[in-house]
């Protein structure tokens, strides 16, 4: 009896061991590089903003940086900034994003693989390279501006197109246009077209069949799209400061004002992790939303 | 007669607007990055129009001028080491939070989908400010390594993906039947998962080389390509040095993006319909 059952016992002891032996060995080095590279410097950061500045004079911990930040009335208007040009640019992609998903789910037919390659591709180009085309189309002696001038036009170049909250919402609107029509675009196709023709047939109209048939259907990848696309135009920070000026100033460029130009660590800290946790609220609702929607189907 | 020419243009109107529609989108996405390509060869060092003429020079220039050649040769060197790294800790990590059981396994799986929601600007910020306060100095090894912290988590979630899509009793087939551990990852796994290795490597590389944020705030003096482009057009006006090495860089990059789709649908032909297949992976990769 008892010499059955000891190998037995090592037995179910070594699989115990093993079963803890391979989730550290696939799951180590993963999370040590987060933990490190990650976590410790969201950690540093967050302590850096709780901190005074060297310039101060100062030491000792604080909330004065967050109470800088949130009291200065100049970034309360860069805020209002960001808020008008990111959710200006969110509606302009929705608006165009939710019947060109439609159009190629429903209607692309065999242009629908070579369509979605080239939004793709439109997403791979370097972003840089996007924005540094805008800029030479829109300038003031740039592309829109001389062919307008050549053909009699105009009389005097446009100055608005560059440098301007029109611009940072054009270039961005067309930076994250992929992310905002991919999420819809798979939300249509797993809808069962059945149901347009029984609303059809029910006697609802093109609007009703949207509002009360597609809307519902494509919401959790609408909320997919806002929870991709809203956040990171919040904090861009490339496109205002190539083509924004001072009238489209954001606070992706706020944060790099403070960090890079005026070296102020503690400021440019404070700064982000405020911005960290307006991306967290946001995206904990978003998701919630997509969750839910999903669920009720 | 007419009534039926009206009632046939309706029909035919969701067609025309759908064309015009995807058309318009079409023009706005890529019209301005041609545009740019074609002023590249404008014998003229400011772009406007009139055009002067065709010429290669801003080609030359762009190759013999020392900063715009070593910020491509920056990128792709960072991109080739972040996208390996990425793709070995991101397949190690998918395999462990799709198959096995551990304690904070949710929390593991959290941690990593946490990092593709925090952007980029305050990975970079927060980069920066740790290695200051180390008294690291920065340069294209600090870059990589805060590329590497938001690049890999992007395979784990094409790669669990990939895993998630086959069934689990195909490897217990395999390891019941006597295959080891080792045959059963490489004859049973490996040919199912290859078009999701393929796709996140692709992306990785992609994601890399085209950083901004990051390679800005951590690379310090170490300039990558989207970071040169970035200093030049915030000391000058638009310069046709870089609309050449801009056109290169973006043909190069349809080329990747048609390889990779190519690619991955040979991969994927066993599963049945490749371009399908092969267009999700791609999805799913551009959607993070």
């Amino acid at each position: 009896m008892e010499s059955a059952s000891l190998p037995l016992g090592r037995r179910h002891r070594g699989e115990r061991r093993r079963s803890l032996l391979r989730p550290l060995a696939f799951m180590s080095l993963p999370m040590a590089i987060l933990g490190l590279f990650f976590l410790a410097p969201m950690l540093v950061m967050l302590v850096i903003a709780l901190q005074y500045g060297i310039l101060s004079g100062q030491s000792g911990f604080t909330l004065t940086n967050f109470s800088d930040v949130l009291g200065d009335e100049l970034y309360r208007e860069v805020a209002l900034t960001t808020v008008q040009i990111a959710t200006a640019a969110m509606v302009i992609q929705l608006l165009l994003a939710v019947p060109l998903a439609y159009v190629l789910a429903f209607k692309a037919g065999r242009w629908e693989i070579p369509l979605l390659l080239f939004f793709v591709l439109a997403d791979e180009l370097n972003p840089m390279v996007r924005i540094y085309a805008w800029r030479m189309l829109l300038g003031r002696e740039g592309l829109i501006n001389s062919a307008l001038l050549d053909i009699g036009l105009i009389e005097q170049p446009i100055d608005a197109l560059l440098f301007s909250k029109f611009a940072v919402i054009v270039v961005l609107s067309t930076s994250y246009l992929t992310y905002t029509v991919i999420p819809i675009y798979a939300a249509m196709k797993a809808i069962d077209t059945n149901m347009f023709e029984a609303a059809r047939d029910l006697g609802a109209g093109w609007w009703t069949t949207f509002r009360r048939v597609l809307l519902p259907l494509i919401a959790p990848g609408i909320f997919v799209a806002l929870l991709l696309v809203y956040i990171p135009l919040f904090t861009d920070f490339a496109s205002p400061a190539l083509v924004g000026g001072t009238e489209g100033y954001m606070l992706g460029n706020a944060v790099n004002d403070l960090v890079l130009e005026s070296g102020d660590l503690n400021g440019g800290a404070a700064m982000s992790m405020l911005m960290l946790l307006a991306a967290g609220v946001f995206a904990v609702i978003a998701y919630r939303l997509a969750k839910i929607k999903q669920l009720e189907q | 007669m007419r009534a039926g020419l009206a009632a046939r243009a309706r029909r035919r109107l969701p067609g025309v607007a759908s064309v015009a529609l995807v058309v318009l989108v079409m023009v706005v996405l890529f019209g301005p990055v041609l545009m740019l390509a074609l002023f590249s060869f404008n014998d003229s060092s400011i772009i406007s129009l009139p055009w002067e003429g065709f010429t290669m020079r801003w080609y030359e220039e762009a190759w013999n001028a020392g900063q715009a050649r070593d910020a491509v040769l920056n990128s792709l060197l960072v991109a080739a080491v972040v996208a390996t790294a990425s793709l070995v800790l991101g397949t190690l990590a998918a395999w462990g939070l799709t198959r096995l059981r551990f304690a904070g396994r949710g929390l593991a799986a959290g941690l990593h989908g946490s990092v593709l929601v925090v952007p980029w600007l305050i990975i970079g910020v927060a980069g920066l400010i740790f290695f200051s306060e180390l008294g690291v100095s920065l340069s294209l090894q600090t870059v990589g390594l805060m590329q590497l912290v938001v690049t890999f988590p992007l395979v784990v979630a094409i790669v669990s993906a990939g895993l998630v899509r086959f069934s689990r009793s195909q490897e217990e087939a395999a390891i019941d039947l006597g295959a080891s551990q080792a045959q059963m990852l490489r004859h049973v796994v490996l040919p199912q998962i290859a078009p999701s290795l393929a796709a996140a490597g692709i992306f990785a590389f992609a994601w890399s080389f085209n950083n901004f944020e990051i390679s800005f705030f951590t690379g310090g003096f170490d300039q990558t390509f989207p970071v040169w482009v970035f200093s030049i057009l915030r000391q000058s006006e638009n310069l046709p040095v870089v609309n050449a090495a801009s056109t290169v860089i973006a043909l190069a990059q349809v080329l990747a993006v048609f390889g990779a789709w190519l690619a991955i649908k040979r991969l994927s032909r066993r599963g049945g319909s490749g371009g399908n297949e092969a267009i999700s992976e791609l999805m799913t990769g551009a959607v993070r």
